[in-house]
């Protein structure tokens, strides 16, 4: 490894295993007799919201730092939506690398970001489904991360999973050893002349401006707020087999299922986190959970 | 304003001022030696001579957390307490200051347990110390009955909106019967206005209380509540200056008795600073130059007050009634802390005595003295010194 240090950060959602991945990392970092740590961004992690692990890895001695990473040598969404939510290279350093899981070709992602990093793309989500039968591509991803970047070997994986995984760590043993080989590895230039994307920056009042007690008067304020960005996916209905029973706006644990005028059910997707509990009680199966894009 | 002296028991003195600040609900435990207060306070709404909502709960905690619901509703609230009772309702305390709510409370100053005992020491104040409440120490059931009163007006204040801790020796001060100016409800109605929370719970335009803080927020709330509890000060003077030309007594943060040209002075905390005041007495008629600060204000800390009152003395000896177990007394190190800065620094020693409701007599307090004068000129002031423990 060319740094003393190297600082990798990983985007995920809740339930994904972002943290999982950081933790496998660390131990098979150490499992070479590096020196490494993992760690999630400690919060009120919901499932489908985005979140954050981290992972420091070094040779030469024991990592001291104790602080999240804001300038990462490689960066790892594990999540494809994510790209277009979050800035996923913020403070990513200069000549550091990018890993997303995404079906979209590396042409198209380059006009996403704009630096001077190297790409690594993998449909991951692909590789999972068809070797582990889920789209949890948490170890898929680490396949990715191997072969961008070789802060870890491969087999240096095998005792961590076997010990987090059991019986099923050969599936994604394989399901990492694939990614590896599918990875595509490209560059991303620092050019202006790429896709626009925004952020929303939330503006954090100093003391002086809370209210007494922080009492929040604007009451319903979570109306604004688009748990539909948490979904990786999200339901159809197959309106020849609904026979309008309304089960699924029952279920619904955001109530965001309402029947429309024909009697049919539709969710509200700025709301719907994508949880799937409508598909499965649907008595008639008239509901089918899609990947997001 | 002078009225008929009257004797009372200090607890039901205390009850008489919640009665006269004409309080909407208290939720109270009982424990000892907090009983008296709560007794005579449900008995006066029992014989329907208090219109207030009694709420006798199971324990402590929902003793407070009754008080932060009637509080946030804008209900004047009053509470009472004592040594584990205030330990067990702990939780809940830090939540009166963060939530900003001006609930009032006597705390019956009490030793906390293992070996159980009923009382008085500060160990239980010192526990609450950091949980952003104001503190006030009385000496006597007069000044129980005035900072009741005051409390009040304190913590309800619009520049405030914090909740008032009056600390009350257990027994020593709490179960004398002695003499009282009472006030009358006019005069009281009016140096106590209205409580008005102005964003009360409320079902036709509902808020959040207590919402959620994350790390990008929690600092900056912990940074007004500071500041408020900070701020506080000068509505605490004017209140205490207000009464003081209602009623003729006088209060301030730092309170200084025949400190002239004295070489070393005693520094005291609540009911024993009166046998202090006896002990400088008879030094001083013997030609010692000792005189006494007392500390009434415990929150927010008078740093500017205690500097300036101990800043020219040559010695200082404070008087701890807690003590910090494994470090030095939690009085004494404030005041050491307040006057590190000094260029010209008195020696300071602290001492740790009256813990468990022993007595500091009056001739104890001059033995005392003559302790830390001792450890003073042997150099001995850094060493943790008890008074009237069996060594």
């Amino acid at each position: 490894m060319k740094n003393d240090i190297i600082e990798i950060r990983w985007h995920g959602r809740g339930g994904q295993g972002a943290v999982t991945s950081a933790e496998l990392t660390a131990l098979a970092a150490i499992h070479e007799g590096k020196y490494a740590q993992a760690f999630p961004s400690f919060g009120p992690e919901r499932r489908g919201a985005p979140v954050l692990a981290f992972n420091r890895i070094r040779t030469d001695r024991a990592v001291r730092e104790r602080s999240g990473i804001i300038k990462p040598d490689i960066v790892v969404v594990i999540d494809p939506g994510l790209v277009s939510l979050i800035n996923v290279t913020d403070g990513l350093k200069p000549g550091g690398t990018l890993i997303v899981n995404s079906a979209r070709s590396v042409e198209d992602l380059q006009q996403d970001f704009s630096g001077d990093w190297k790409l690594a793309v993998v449909d991951a989500a692909s590789i999972a489904k068809k070797l582990l039968g889920v789209n949890i591509v948490n170890t898929t991803m680490l396949g990715a991360l191997i072969k961008a970047t070789e802060v870890i070997d491969c087999d240096s994986l095998r005792e961590p999973l076997e010990e987090r995984f059991g019986a099923r760590a050969k599936s994604n043993f394989e399901a990492c050893k694939q990614a590896a080989e599918n990875t595509v590895i490209s560059e991303i230039t620092p050019s202006g002349d790429k896709r626009p994307r925004s952020f929303a920056v939330e503006k954090l009042p100093k003391w002086n401006e809370l209210p007494v007690g922080c009492v929040v008067t604007d009451v319903g304020n979570t109306k604004a707020f688009c748990t539909g960005n948490w979904k990786s996916q999200h339901p159809e209905w197959l309106d020849s087999k609904c026979i309008k029973c309304g089960i699924c706006s029952i279920f619904c644990p955001e109530g965001c299922i309402k029947q429309q005028k024909d009697g049919f059910f539709r969710a509200d997707l700025f709301y719907c986190k994508g949880c799937g509990i409508c598909a499965r009680e649907c008595w008639t199966q008239a509901i089918k959970m899609v990947e997001e894009a | 304003m002078t009225s008929k002296r009257v004797g009372l028991e200090s607890s039901l003195g205390i009850a008489q001022a919640v009665k006269l600040a004409n309080v909407d609900v208290i939720a109270a435990y009982p424990i000892t030696p907090q009983t008296h207060i709560v007794e005579g306070l449900a008995e006066m709404v029992a014989n329907g001579e208090l219109d207030a909502e009694y709420i006798p709960v199971e324990s402590e905690h929902s003793a407070m957390s009754a008080c932060l619901g009637a509080s946030a509703v804008g209900a004047r609230t009053f509470t009472a307490t004592a040594g584990q009772g205030l330990i067990l309702m702990h939780e809940v305390v830090t939540v009166a200051s963060a939530l900003r709510l001006p609930v009032v409370m006597a705390i019956a100053n009490r030793a906390l347990s293992g070996q159980l005992s009923i009382w008085g020491d500060h160990s239980d104040v010192m526990m609450a110390r950091d949980a952003g409440w104001i503190h006030i120490f009385v000496e006597n059931g007069q000044q129980a009955f005035d900072q009741t009163l005051c409390a009040f007006r304190i913590a309800e204040h619009k520049d405030v909106m914090l909740p008032v801790a009056v600390d009350v020796d257990g027994f020593h001060a709490t179960h004398v019967i002695e003499s009282f100016y009472l006030l009358d409800q006019k005069t009281v109605n009016e140096f106590l206005p209205p409580y008005v929370h102005p964003t009360p719970l409320d079902p036709d335009n509902p808020v959040t209380m207590g919402c959620f803080a994350m790390p990008n927020y929690y600092f900056e709330t912990r940074k007004a509540l500071d500041m408020a509890l900070r701020n506080s000060k000068k509505v605490i003077l004017e209140t205490w200056e207000k009464f003081g030309a209602l009623t003729g007594r006088h209060y301030l943060p730092v309170e200084k008795y025949k400190t002239e040209n004295c070489d070393t002075l005693l520094v005291t905390m609540g009911s024993f600073s009166e046998n202090a005041m006896m002990a400088v007495d008879r030094m001083q008629e013997s030609g010692k130059k000792v005189g006494l600060v007392r500390l009434r204000l415990w929150r927010p800390f008078p740093t500017e007050e205690l500097v300036a009152a101990l800043s020219g003395a040559k010695n200082v000896i404070v008087l701890d009634r807690a003590i910090s177990l494994g470090g030095p007394g939690p009085v004494c190190s404030e005041i050491k802390a307040a006057l590190y800065p000094l260029e010209k620094k008195p020696h300071v020693v602290g001492i740790i005595g009256g813990l468990g409701g022993r007595d500091i007599s009056p001739e104890n307090f001059i033995a005392l003295v003559e302790l830390g004068l001792e450890k003073i000129k042997t150099g001995h002031t850094g060493e943790i010194i008890m008074f009237g423990v069996r060594e």
